[in-house]
């Protein structure tokens, strides 16, 4: 059977793609500057202003366009920053073994069972909700997941036949790592990171939604926000064209986060997939 | 034995949590009082000296062993500091807004468990057709839209376009019930959108969790052996599929227990419900921490105390898990 690319990946690689060129071509894209009071307030959307205008006069198209960098430079943030601090002491746990491996998975298992999203507030409230802060907090939070995972395979992996041949030989800890561990455990690293991503975009909106946003880099979450805060909002039509469109390009991000996670699970793991039928 | 184990761990982790909430207004940058009044609000006190008899009035002046000990002597006997904003004592506030969030988050994990019990086995059951593929990708989008869209899109359909429900709130304002019954009805209509919104965001994740567990029955060889003995197709499916299936369900239920609660934040928020989530949301635009902390403290005992009484279901429902 050969390796094809499920529908999925597909949709959710071409969704990634999109957005992320949005993001690269937002000067490009966008019709105005997003901070500039490029019309009159609550205008209704025209041909000057596609998707009409905030409470202040700025351009929501324009918004809208700027708001994929927040999202995606939150998402690669805290992704990579979940799994490398994941990999580091997930993989450092499980290769050591022995007491310092009992006790690292004992915070693993500690931190696992606080409610992370009251947390999460709760810091947010304390230190703001800055994008660095953001990505912090998420990477600081979530590791552990990853590092279970990892440390289950590292220590499955070390004591396979070539793994012990290799250290028999003489091959040094750094060399046995970076030579024979690190590439078996990538296709996890990449689920790992992709999922993480998907938390953190669905995270960032839901702390800008609650008001913990980063008034400086607007964000989707904090877009719907200040259109929710206009009072009345849902009984116009005014919905349409402010709130729609960020709550329609948050879900996609997360969806298309979430297929890509779902098809390289399947298409790194075909196995475990068939099983379950 | 594993219960008491169970109940250890559980307190262990409450106590992280109360420590967690004492030490983080004090790891901040300056002083607690700093983080007591934003420096950046217009009520902050410039006077070193009314800063002064504002910490000693706090305790802030004492030594950090003993603002602990008083602070944790305070959370066992109810006293969890007073709200700058309203200047009430925050557990009379977190009193008024606990049973909402209780009854919201309640309804809606009921109503969604109960939904993806029904629905994944029969997706399960007809696993490969049409109905199935529909149901996973359709649960699949749901639950991965945030809960404040999915909310405001049933808002707009039924609270502002066909006007059969009211748009937010907990209750309707001033009304003055002639009877318990008038009160029930009145609480129940303003509680349909919220629940609704809550089931159908945290119905997807369960949804696939059953289905998915009962593929793998499905493939056992008991099923085989029920099926030759001639079992009805309903018996086979509820009674002997779904039993088992049932197991990794509850012992989710825990961590589907959590989702709820924090997806009820969210919610609250959106249909200006008056729980928890709400006094966050109010709490976090005034920088009042003490309710934001009180606040936290109380969900983060109710989704423990949640997580605890899923695992001592779950132990009681499987025989496995209470031996190990």
């Amino acid at each position: 059977m050969g390796r094809r690319i499920g529908a999925d990946l597909l949709f959710g690689l071409t969704v990634l793609t999109l957005i992320g060129a949005t993001a690269l071509l937002a000067p490009v894209l966008a019709p105005y500057d997003p901070r500039a009071f490029s019309g009159q307030p609550l205008e209704r959307p025209s041909r000057a202003h596609l998707l009409g205008t905030n409470d202040v006069g700025q351009d929501i198209l324009s918004e809208l366009v700027y708001g994929a960098r927040v999202s995606l430079i939150v998402a690669l943030g805290a992704a990579t920053g979940t799994v490398v601090l994941g990999a580091l002491i997930g993989g450092f746990a499980g290769y050591i073994g022995g007491w310092l491996d009992g006790l690292l998975m004992r915070l693993v298992d500690g931190m696992m069972s606080l409610p992370r999203l009251p947390l999460f507030i709760l810091i947010a409230a304390f230190i703001g909700a800055g994008v660095p802060q953001t990505v912090a907090v998420i990477s600081l939070l979530f590791w552990p997941t990853t590092a279970r995972i990892v440390r289950a395979q590292v220590q499955s992996l070390r004591q396979r036949g070539y793994i012990r041949m290799a250290r028999q030989f003489g091959g040094g800890h750094l060399y046995v790592l970076t030579r024979h561990i690190l590439p078996q455990m990538a296709p996890l690293l990449i689920s790992g990171v992709v999922n993480a991503a998907g938390w953190a975009v669905a995270m960032e909106a839901g702390l800008a939604f609650l008001g913990l946003g980063d008034p400086t880099a607007k964000s989707w979450g904090l877009m719907m926000r200040f259109a929710l805060n206009l009072p009345g909002l849902l009984l116009t039509d005014r919905w349409l064209w402010w709130l729609l469109p960020p709550g329609l390009c948050v879900t996609l991000l997360v969806l298309a986060l979430t297929f890509v996670g779902i098809g390289l699970e399947r298409h790194f793991h075909p196995r475990l997939v068939r099983r379950g039928r | 034995m594993r219960a008491r184990r169970r109940a250890l761990s559980y307190l262990v982790t409450l106590w992280v949590v109360v420590t967690v909430n004492f030490f983080l207004p004090r790891l901040m940058p300056g002083d607690p009082l700093a983080a007591l009044l934003d420096p950046q609000s217009s009520d902050y006190v410039f006077d070193p000296e009314v800063r002064a008899a504002l910490a000693a009035y706090y305790g802030l002046d004492r030594p950090l062993l003993e603002q602990y000990g008083r602070y944790l002597w305070g959370i066992i006997t109810g006293d969890l500091g007073r709200s700058i904003r309203l200047n009430l004592p925050v557990a009379q506030l977190i009193a008024g807004r606990l049973p909402w969030t209780l009854l919201l988050t309640g309804t809606a994990l009921l109503l969604s468990s109960a939904v993806a019990l029904a629905m994944g086995a029969e997706s399960a059951w007809r696993r490969g057709s049409w109905t199935d593929r529909l149901l996973a990708t359709g649960s699949l989008i749901v639950s991965n839209a945030p809960v404040y869209f999915v909310g405001t899109a049933l808002i707009i359909l039924f609270g502002a376009k066909l006007r059969w429900l009211p748009l937010a709130g907990g209750r309707t304002p001033f009304a003055r019930y002639d009877s318990l019954l008038a009160a029930v009805l009145d609480i129940g209509r303003h509680l349909i959108l919220p629940a609704l919104t809550l089931t159908l965001s945290t119905l997807g994740a369960k949804f696939l969790l059953v289905r998915n567990s009962m593929v793998s029955v499905l493939g056992e060889d008991f099923m085989l052996v029920a099926r030759a003995k001639g079992l009805p197709e309903g018996r086979l499916k509820w009674g002997h599929a779904l039993r088992n299936a049932l197991l990794p369900f509850v012992a989710h239920l825990a961590a589907h227990a959590g989702m709820t609660v924090t997806g009820a934040l969210f919610i609250e928020t959106l249909f200006n419900y008056p729980g928890m989530g709400r006094l966050i949301f109010e709490s976090v635009g005034a920088r009042d921490y003490p309710v934001i902390q009180g606040v936290f403290l109380v969900v983060s005992a109710v989704v423990l105390t949640a997580n605890l009484l899923a695992d001592l279901l779950n132990a009681r429902l499987d025989p496995r898990v209470r031996e190990a």
